[in-house]
């Protein structure tokens, strides 16, 4: 694994700024790889033995990601929206998993860890390079299962709902009443009043549709 | 887990911890230590104690005894020249100076340490001056029972820079003096600072071995300080000539001397124009007048830790500041006093 140093700049960059939680995020992420047993997570033999679970949606969550290498899209970064500041780090090759947990108490110690800063968010970066792992973590042994349909890999199962068509995937539809549907049919939803529109230049595409037939034309 | 008996159904059973007890200004006890049996006669005392009710401990395997859970964190605590004596007695224990030195206090790692559930630890200021046997600190965990994570996290939080308590012994210096200005150089007045600065360095185990007066002449200042080194000395003091009259030129002999750090002025009251300043390994502390007049002054502060081995520097004067007012008491009872107790570097 690249040093902190290392992995808090380039953290700092994905995420667009440095910040207390960029610090945090980067130790979370890599005292959580290192009691699974992964010293380089995102490396390409290490990168699929990792799930990642962050249980916030702030800049802790981007700093864990960055440095483990998880990721929504591959199904190794889960995000449970309990706004708690904490992630869960589970070895899918020996099961074991640890959930780390910012404590609170680490924000009113920043003052007597970096006591010649004065500025609060400058103190709290400072403080939280300086604070070992034991004052800035709380660490617990957890047990995490995991079905076959959280797994990253293709997908194991499509069904439509039987209200709205929407394919759902990966079992995530519900039942009611005897009626396979999707989430947002069956228990509602973020948004409401869903209404299918046109909008303006709908044609358009990255890659124009006849290019393809261009390119076969050039080659002739 | 604890579980709860009756008094009456107790006898047989053994105590799961001390029971304190308190006669106003006699005694203050145990009056039955962890472990012992309850017997019939035990049951009027312990009800005049005020216990109807007695806890059975029946530890699970994550679970820990006050007892155990204060000796891991007096270990964690305790660094270099801390002893403890005693085991736990009702659930707490006292930790020593094991030698005459300086008490130095992780102060952030003790708030940390403090931070956590269920333990304590309270201590004296750091840089207090303690002798062989005082009492520097006391720790324990607040429950009977507790889970034993957090006495280890705690623990951990404390070993973070090794301990959180240390006493540093001071090294006996060969102290070189020197008295500047005109005044005294010339015969006018007597000096009195000579016996003060001898008194407080003799106090805290160290030497004068050279006693020098120098006129109101940086070049014959910076003569003195280089020839008081080649003599031996490591470290040096110099009283006078500190201030803002034209006359006050010790700096001036110090920077000619070749001091490659100086700080002039510390956040002290008395002491604001008190120097500290290195030639190389030897510490040069200037003194103002006031160390005349008051019997304590920022030189009582910073002597002792830089005996103890400390740099003083820009950073360490600074954070006196707090706690750097001395309130001039008719009667000195220094260092029971607020006096340059809120420094925490």
């Amino acid at each position: 694994m690249k040093s902190f140093e290392e992995l808090l700049t380039t953290s700092a960059e994905a995420h667009g700024h440095l910040c207390p939680g960029q610090v945090v995020g980067v130790r979370m992420a890599i005292l959580g790889s290192r009691l699974i047993g992964l010293d380089d997570p995102s490396s390409r033999h290490q990168i699929k033995k990792l799930i990642v679970y962050v249980e916030m949606d702030r800049c802790i969550a981007d700093a864990v990601a960055h440095v483990t290498g998880a990721k929504l899209g591959r199904r190794s970064l889960k995000f449970m929206d309990y706004g708690i500041m904490a992630a869960t780090f589970v070895n899918l090759e020996t099961d074991k998993a640890y959930r780390v947990l910012s404590t609170e108490e680490a924000r009113d110690l920043a003052f007597v860890y970096a006591p010649e800063v004065t500025e609060k968010y400058r103190q709290q970066l400072e403080a939280y390079r300086r604070m070992p792992d034991s004052v800035l973590f709380r660490v617990q042994r957890v047990q995490v299962s995991l079905s076959d349909f959280d797994l990253p890999g293709p997908t194991r199962r499509k069904v439509s709902c039987t209200s709205c068509g929407q394919v759902v995937r990966d079992q995530r539809e519900v039942v009611v009443e005897g009626d396979i549907l999707c989430r947002p049919c069956g228990q509602g939803a973020y948004f409401s009043d869903a209404k299918e529109v046109s909008w303006p230049d709908m044609d358009l595409a990255p890659v124009p549709p006849d290019s393809k037939q261009q390119a076969v034309n050039s080659e002739r | 887990m604890l579980k709860t008996l009756d008094l009456k159904d107790a006898v047989g059973h053994k105590l799961a911890h001390d029971i304190t007890e308190i006669r106003p200004g006699e005694f203050k006890g145990p009056a039955f230590r962890r472990g012992h049996t309850v017997c019939e006669v035990d049951l009027c005392h312990l009800q005049r104690l005020g216990k109807n009710h007695l806890y059975v401990i029946d530890l699970a395997e994550d679970e820990i005894h006050e007892n155990e859970a204060a000796v891991i964190l007096a270990t964690a605590l305790a660094g270099d020249g801390i002893v403890w004596t005693d085991g736990p007695r009702e659930g707490k224990i006292s930790l020593l100076a094991g030698l005459d030195g300086l008490l130095a206090v992780d102060v952030a790692a003790l708030a940390a340490f403090n931070m956590v559930d269920e333990v304590m630890c309270a201590t004296l200021h750091n840089h207090t001056l303690v002798k062989e046997g005082d009492l520097v600190a006391g720790t324990r965990a607040i429950p009977l029972v507790m889970k034993r994570a957090p006495i280890e996290r705690a623990a951990a939080i404390a070993r973070q820079n090794g301990a959180v308590l240390r006493v540093r012994p001071l090294r006996s210096a060969k102290v070189g003096v020197t008295i500047t200005g005109n005044e005294v150089y010339h015969g006018l007045i007597e000096d009195r600072f000579a016996p003060i600065l001898t008194e407080k360095v003799q106090a805290l185990g160290s030497e004068v071995v050279a006693m020098d007066f120098a006129p109101d002449d940086s070049e014959a200042i910076a003569r003195l300080i280089c020839s008081q080194r080649n003599r031996g000395c490591d470290l040096l003091l110099l009283s006078g000539g500190m201030s803002v009259d034209p006359d006050d030129v010790t700096r001036q002999g110090i920077r000619l001397a070749g001091a490659d750090e100086m700080h002039y002025g510390a956040p002290a009251l008395p002491g604001s124009m008190f120097l500290v300043a290195y030639l190389g390994d030897v510490s040069l502390l200037g003194v103002p007048a006031c160390g005349l007049y008051h019997q304590i002054t920022v030189l009582d502060l910073v002597l002792p830790r830089i005996l103890a081995g400390e740099r003083v520097g820009k950073a360490e004067l600074a954070f006196m500041g707090h706690g750097g007012l001395c309130l001039d008491c008719d009667e000195c009872v220094y260092p029971h006093c607020p006096f340059g107790k809120g420094s925490t570097v």
